[in-house]
């Protein structure tokens, strides 16, 4: 174990109820209850992943924030992570701090997106995390926890407060935890960690800064060129200022585009193609923020810049033939890092 | 079992060096003869609620002149290189956002 000292401030509170008001009080918590930092069990999710609490996991340039990993790991045990979770939530807070995730400008504005965290590779299913049935829904520690301590990263050590400096207009149910496992089991395709360029021994952790999901029912047969048209109609919605989007494919979809022989990189070009519409049309459903900028209206701007930015991985239960389509922020663009585990 | 054994002793999860809000940049005693800098952030209509302050400003004092600048996105801060620019040719400024 570690034998540095932890330098955070100390709080002793006479019990285990005295602690929850302080912390609740204070804001400190998503006003839920926490489990109390202690300093074991800080230094358990520290000596797991081997890291000296002082080590710098990631630097927010914009507010100018060193998040260490003892405080990442003290927001981790107060979410309830069990310390083999800990290398995912270090790695999505290092991804967060990544410039093009623009973190300020997303935990600040008044469109309400959280920080999703998806986590595609063979570490999902070792530390138990669920990629299957209610994906994602709640009961499953590992999803629940690791996407909590995300958020409780940026809220106590970051500052993006609800209210305060967080001022989304309606919040987003995910901002208490919005995290799953890409479910590897469903199709032939290569993992995300592979499609993103690690190796297939990778496990790898996505963050997006996610607006609130959008579920597609497929309705009449199993022609990925005829169902997949409904998808880009539902990506529509979503406008074209939004800067990716994430289309979760449950097994069974997966099932009809593996079996069509469709490769991913083919659903996203044709998502991409298909959702798209004439500049007038955009501007006429007020869904422009600088219509002036359109010289040509008959110009074709699609919900995204480019095919690159559909991110498509399988996830969810065996029954139920949906897709979710979630779109991200503004300029924000998802960010993949590598989950690194101590051997 | 000493009393602070009993006690339950836990971590703080904040920036213990934050070093707080932005303090706010030194007043002029007064803002005749000044300079006013309008700073958009390019959300619609961000230039003309500028305009309009800097109207009704200019009835107030005597505003010896203004410059604008639209700092491209409210999405990304300005860079400091711009701002320095923007800020070299005027005295005071105002930011506004609007849609």
């Amino acid at each position: 174990m570690t034998s540095q000292n932890l330098t955070s401030l100390q709080h002793q509170f006479a019990g285990w109820e005295q602690a929850q008001e302080y912390y609740v009080e204070a804001n400190l918590t998503d006003g839920l209850p926490i489990v109390p930092p202690s300093e074991d069990r800080v230094r358990a999710m520290l000596e797991f992943a081997g890291l000296p609490p002082d080590q710098v996991i990631g630097v927010e340039e914009i507010r100018q924030k060193h998040i260490t990993a003892e405080k990442v790991a003290i927001n981790a045990v107060m979410a309830g992570c069990r310390p083999e979770y800990f290398p995912v939530v270090v790695s999505a807070v290092a991804a967060c701090c990544e410039q093009s995730f623009n973190l300020h400008a997303s935990s600040t504005s008044t469109n309400g997106v959280t920080v999703l965290v998806l986590v595609s590779g063979g570490y999902a299913q070792e530390i138990g995390m669920n990629s299957s049935t209610g994906v994602m829904g709640p009961s499953n520690q590992a999803n629940a926890t690791i996407g909590r301590a995300v958020n409780l990263v940026k809220t106590n050590f970051y500052g993006s407060l609800p209210q305060e400096m967080d001022n989304s207009t309606f919040g987003h149910p995910g901002k208490y935890s919005f995290c799953f496992a890409e479910n590897l089991d469903a199709g032939n395709w290569p993992s995300l960690a592979v499609d993103k360029g690690f190796d297939g021994g990778s496990s790898t952790v996505t963050v997006v800064a996610a607006y609130s999901p959008l579920q597609v029912s497929v309705y009449g047969g199993k022609d990925p060129g005829s169902f997949l048209a409904g998808v880009a109609h539902a990506m529509i919605g979503l406008g074209p200022s939004i800067s990716e989007v994430l289309v979760v494919l449950s097994p069974e979809v997966m099932q009809y585009v593996n079996e069509a022989g469709w490769s991913r990189q083919q659903v996203q070009e044709f998502l991409w193609e298909k959702a798209q519409l004439p500049a007038r049309e955009w501007i006429a459903w007020r869904r422009v923020e600088h219509p002036e900028n359109f010289t040509d209206q008959d110009q074709l701007v699609g919900c995204v810049a480019d095919p690159s930015r559909i991110t498509v991985v399988a996830a969810g239960g065996a029954a139920g033939v949906y897709i979710d389509v979630i779109g991200s922020w503004g300029n924000s663009r998802s960010v993949t890092r590598k989950i690194e585990v101590r051997s | 079992m000493t009393n602070l054994e009993k006690m339950l002793v836990t971590l703080d999860p904040r920036d213990e060096n934050d070093h707080g809000p932005a303090l706010l940049a030194p007043r002029p005693s007064t803002l005749n003869g000044k300079t006013l800098g309008l700073l958009s952030n390019n959300k619609p209509h961000s230039e003309e609620l500028l305009r309009m302050i800097a109207a009704i400003m200019k009835e107030m004092y005597d505003i010896k002149g203004t410059v604008e600048y639209n700092k491209g996105s409210h999405q990304w801060p300005a860079s400091s290189e711009a701002l320095k620019e923007f800020a070299a040719k005027c005295d005071v400024a105002i930011h506004a956002t609007a849609e």
